[in-house]
């Protein structure tokens, strides 16, 4: 770690303050927030409720009229495009490659606004490695099914930020396309990734469980507004049930995690899809 | 490009204005001729010319003079006599290609002002090939200097002289002919169409008006110059006697019946009595040497319609 | 365990290999539609023309079919880049910039020029009068460009349909100019007129093969610089700008290229259609999509496609010649119907 990396740690990484944004007759916002390098900050809220909008603001795809975002204590609105792209890597929802293009070639891509990049065979290789998708070399995107492709992007945010720390990746529900072995090897991938760079993680999820299990914070948004944040644990299910307007019960597997299922009334006991699902 | 098409158009004093050094040599000769008119035979190109005829009445007067021999190409519309037919096309004389007319091995390309694309003339011209390009201006006279100058070129001056008489003795019978019946002069609707859905009319500055002002007629259609789409109120404003169509026209259309039921023309006198005349396009408008054939044509076919009718 | 890559992501400006094979092969057609013709060449006019003395077949291998032959090569891999780049913008193998209306554009404000440049109230500078031709034509595809590029992101975002019927409505429009110039012009320029909005190489001259060489040249270097942007960009305009990618840059620079090899093409060649389709087609069936690859080699196959149509326009019905753009299109035609029907599942 050189000297400038360690001056940084202790100034967050992504600061949000009342950054708010119109868009039509809808108002987003004011958000408020702070995330540090390292943290794993989940979104939830029902469809609709602003999170990709959120994270498209705090990615400045979209510009916020209000407020005011800095990243690593520099407005992002000072940073090229250039420079911003070796800080945070953002996966969206759905990504459409046109032409059929190799595998290689988009996770590559990751890394274009690199002029020179001497280790780009091997860092391509290793991201499609630790994305699960290191057997889909050679193919082309239109050739492959929707969870692969999410494979390849995820890849392609891996590579983007591999040899920086502490930066920041925002993923727009990156296991949506997946089959729900796959979500939990990934979801450990992202983990190690950004554990071992100091990344920051930033993703908009629908599934609580994950939210619950693999984040430090959750940021709950509704109507545009960001209602809460809490720390992801137990004491965060109030909350949810408030933000999804459903009850939810909880229970522990045996080997001591817990599990959050949705109610269908306040009689109902857990059900046994609750374990399996968490074993799988 | 425009500019340099119209400095290559030869004046009707014939005087060439070529830069080669065959048309300085012409110059000269041209000038020598003018200064001893008539004393001396001019029969510089007389051996072994190759001439490439782009434009129908061109070709038509090279063949009038004799001088068919000499032709090494012609274009798409040099269809008469018929035995120009036979000789290598070098196409449509819009798009004619540089190389395809080089290798006929011409010494001279003759052509209408039609010619073109002005590039591919001008390649040509690099070439060493002389180019004429000579104008048509639709009148009697200028006829007759095309005679002339086509005759200088191919050395066919004798035979040009004659056929300029002969010319001169035809047109004139034809025209005493017209004028003596010129009192009741028809107004006539000049239709030029290749399909019924491309209808144009004849305006003024058009061959075909030439042709029916010489035949003692009147264009029906007036106020405007060079063909244009019908109208059909146009039309019934013009109240044309007479409706003249080229064959092809007429044979696009199908039958005179079918030209009948183009917008507006029923309501016309022509339409009511069905006067409708069709001629060959190059005999009627092309002011080759069958230019007095073609008006005495064209004044009887005018006269019996309007007798018929 | 190492993976082979078939193609290594920091793979530079296509492979040395294909390269010379290629660049052997366009040498090779190239000598080959140069001694084919309507007049026949022997050895001996290869030599170069001794002073002035030139005439007869020499002149017709230097003067006429040489440039024409240059010219072909030079402006099909204009158009060839020009269809690669319009591609890799819009994002879709079919936006051509020909069924666009770039070339309608083109052709319209260049024969805006021929039939009113004479009839402005101020008088032009003689040594403009030249480049007004090309000047009008490189506006008009500009503005075509520029047009479809706001339909393309604010009208129908992503729809290669919007994009499409955009094109028509553009091409309908030029074609009521085109008619309109026709209608109005004098027989002269009439003339002018039916010279290009067929489509021919006859006018080319060392001039015009300079200039197009400059100008090729040009584009080549800027689109080395573009090639990994525009890979870029076929992850979408958002995902592009994530990754680093100036797309506001990118794609104002990819329609200036775009419009000033069109504009160029079409002022010296008039429409010559479908090579920008074609070319770029091909290329990725054969090497894949990546634009490093594409882009350069578009341009040998456009140049290579053009030589081919214009010697065979030249040379079938001696001693007239076919139109080129008639070719292109009778080529073309076919080959857009069989690729909107590959990707008809992805239009709409």
């Amino acid at each position: 770690m050189n000297p400038a990396t360690i001056n940084l740690i202790n100034q967050p990484l992504l600061v949000m303050e009342s950054a708010s944004l119109r868009l039509g007759r809808h108002h987003f916002g004011p958000y408020t927030l702070t995330l540090h390098a390292g943290e794993r900050v989940a979104v939830l809220g029902p469809s609709g409720a602003g999170k990709t909008t959120l994270l498209k603001l705090a990615s400045r795809e979209l510009h916020h009229s209000g407020g005011h975002i800095s990243l690593l204590g520099r407005d992002i609105r000072h940073y090229s495009l250039r420079e911003m792209s070796r800080r945070r890597a953002v996966l969206a929802q759905t990504t459409h490659v046109a032409f059929g293009m190799q595998t290689e070639l988009v996770v590559s891509l990751g890394r274009a606004a690199l002029e020179i990049d001497p280790h780009l065979t091997t860092i391509v290789h290793n991201a499609m490695q630790l994305a699960h998708a290191a057997h889909l070399a050679g193919r082309k995107m239109d050739q492959l099914s929707g969870g692969e492709q999410a494979r390849i992007h995820l890849a392609r945010i891996f590579a983007q930020l591999w040899d920086i720390e502490q930066g920041l990746v925002m993923m727009d529900e990156p296991l949506a396309a997946l089959d729900p072995g796959l979500q939990g090897e990934l979801l450990d991938s992202m983990q190690s990734y950004a554990e071992a760079r100091g990344h920051a993680l930033l993703a908009i999820l629908h599934d609580i469980n994950q939210a619950l299990h693999a984040f430090d914070r959750l940021l709950l948004v509704n109507n545009g507004q960001l209602e809460s944040q809490v720390k992801a644990d137990l004491h965060a299910l109030p909350a949810l049930q408030s933000l999804y307007g459903i009850h939810l019960g909880s229970l522990m597997t045996p080997d001591g995690q817990a599990v959050v299922y949705r109610k269908k009334n306040a009689a109902l006991t857990a059900r046994p899809q609750a374990h399996s699902h968490l074993n799988s | 490009m425009q500019r340099m098409i119209s400095a290559h158009q030869e004046g009707q004093e014939g005087q060439p204005a070529l830069p080669s050094r065959r048309a300085h040599l012409q110059q000269w000769l041209g000038l020598g001729a003018i200064a001893f008119a008539g004393l001396l035979p001019r029969s510089v190109h007389a051996a072994n010319q190759r001439l490439v005829c782009v434009g129908g009445a061109l070709t038509e007067i090279v063949y009038a003079l004799g001088a068919s021999a000499d032709l090494a190409g012609v274009d798409t519309t040099s269809l008469y006599p018929p035995a120009a037919q036979a000789l290598p096309s070098v196409g449509y004389a819009r798009t004619l290609s540089a190389e395809g007319i080089l290798a006929l091995a011409p010494s001279m390309l003759l052509a209408t002002e039609d010619a073109g694309p002005p590039t591919v003339i001008r390649q040509i011209e690099n070439a060493g090939i002389a180019v004429h390009v000579l104008a048509a201006n639709h009148q009697f006279e200028g006829l007759l200097q095309r005679v002339q100058k086509v005759g200088e070129l191919t050395g066919h001056v004798r035979e040009a002289t004659e056929l300029q008489t002969r010319l001169r003795t035809e047109w004139q019978l034809v025209r005493t002919n017209v004028e003596a019946h010129s009192a009741a002069s028809p107004r006539v609707l000049f239709i030029l169409s290749h399909s019924m859905s491309q209808v144009m009319v004849a305006g003024q500055d058009t061959s075909a008006d030439a042709m029916l002002r010489y035949a003692g007629a009147r264009n029906a259609m007036q106020g405007f110059t060079g063909f244009k789409p019908l109208t059909p109120e146009a039309v019934i404003a013009a109240q044309p006697d007479i409706i003249l169509l080229t064959d092809l026209g007429l044979k696009a259309a199908g039958s005179k019946a079918a030209i009948l039921k183009l917008p507006g023309l029923a309501q016309t006198p022509a339409g009511r009595k069905q006067r409708i005349v069709s001629m060959e396009t190059m005999l009627l408008l092309g002011f080759g040497p069958r230019l007095p054939l073609a008006l005495k044509e064209l004044d009887r076919s005018l006269q019996s319609a309007m007798q018929a009718g | 365990m190492r993976i082979p890559f078939r193609s290594t992501p920091s793979a530079h400006w296509g492979n040395k290999w294909h390269v010379t094979l290629l660049l052997a092969t366009t040498l090779l057609a190239l000598a080959i539609a140069s001694s084919i013709g309507a007049v026949p060449i022997s050895w001996r006019d290869w030599l170069p023309p001794l002073h002035g003395e030139n005439t007869g077949n020499s002149y017709v291998l230097w003067e006429l079919r040489l440039p024409r032959t240059l010219l072909a090569l030079l402006a099909g891999g204009m158009l060839g880049v020009a269809g690669a780049l319009a591609q890799g913008l819009f994002r879709n193998p079919l936006a051509d910039p020909g069924l666009l209306g770039v070339n309608s554009g083109a052709a319209c404000a260049a024969a805006l020029t021929i039939v009113f440049a004479d009839s402005l109230p101020w008088g032009l500078p003689a040594g403009l009068r030249p480049w007004l031709l090309p000047l009008a034509a490189f506006a008009g595809a500009l503005l075509v460009c520029f047009t479809l590029d706001r339909v393309a992101r604010w009208i129908t975002p992503g729809s290669i349909a919007g994009l499409l019927l955009t094109g028509i409505a553009l091409n309908a429009i030029a074609v009521a100019v085109l008619g309109l110039c026709t209608y109005l012009s004098t027989d002269e320029q009439l003339r002018s007129l039916s010279f290009w909005t067929l489509g021919s190489l006859a006018g080319a001259g060392w001039t015009i093969v300079g200039v197009a060489l400059l100008m090729l040249l040009m584009a080549i270097w800027q689109v080395r610089r573009l090639a990994r942007a525009m890979n870029a960009l076929a992850l979408g305009e958002a995902a592009a700008a994530h990754i680093g990618i100036e797309v506001a840059t990118l794609r104002s620079r990819t329609i200036l290229i775009v419009a000033l090899l069109v504009g160029a093409t079409v002022a010296w060649c008039g429409m010559i259609s479908f090579i920008s389709l074609i070319a770029p087609h091909l290329v990725r069936t054969l090497h894949g999509s990546d634009q490093r690859r594409v882009l350069p080699l578009s341009i040998f196959v456009g140049g290579l496609l053009l030589l081919i149509a214009d010697t065979l326009a030249r040379t079938l019905a001696t001693p007239a010649e076919i139109p080129v753009g008639i070719f292109t299109a009778l080529l073309g035609g076919p080959f857009f119907l069989m690729l909107l029907n590959q990707t008809r599942e992805r239009i709409g």
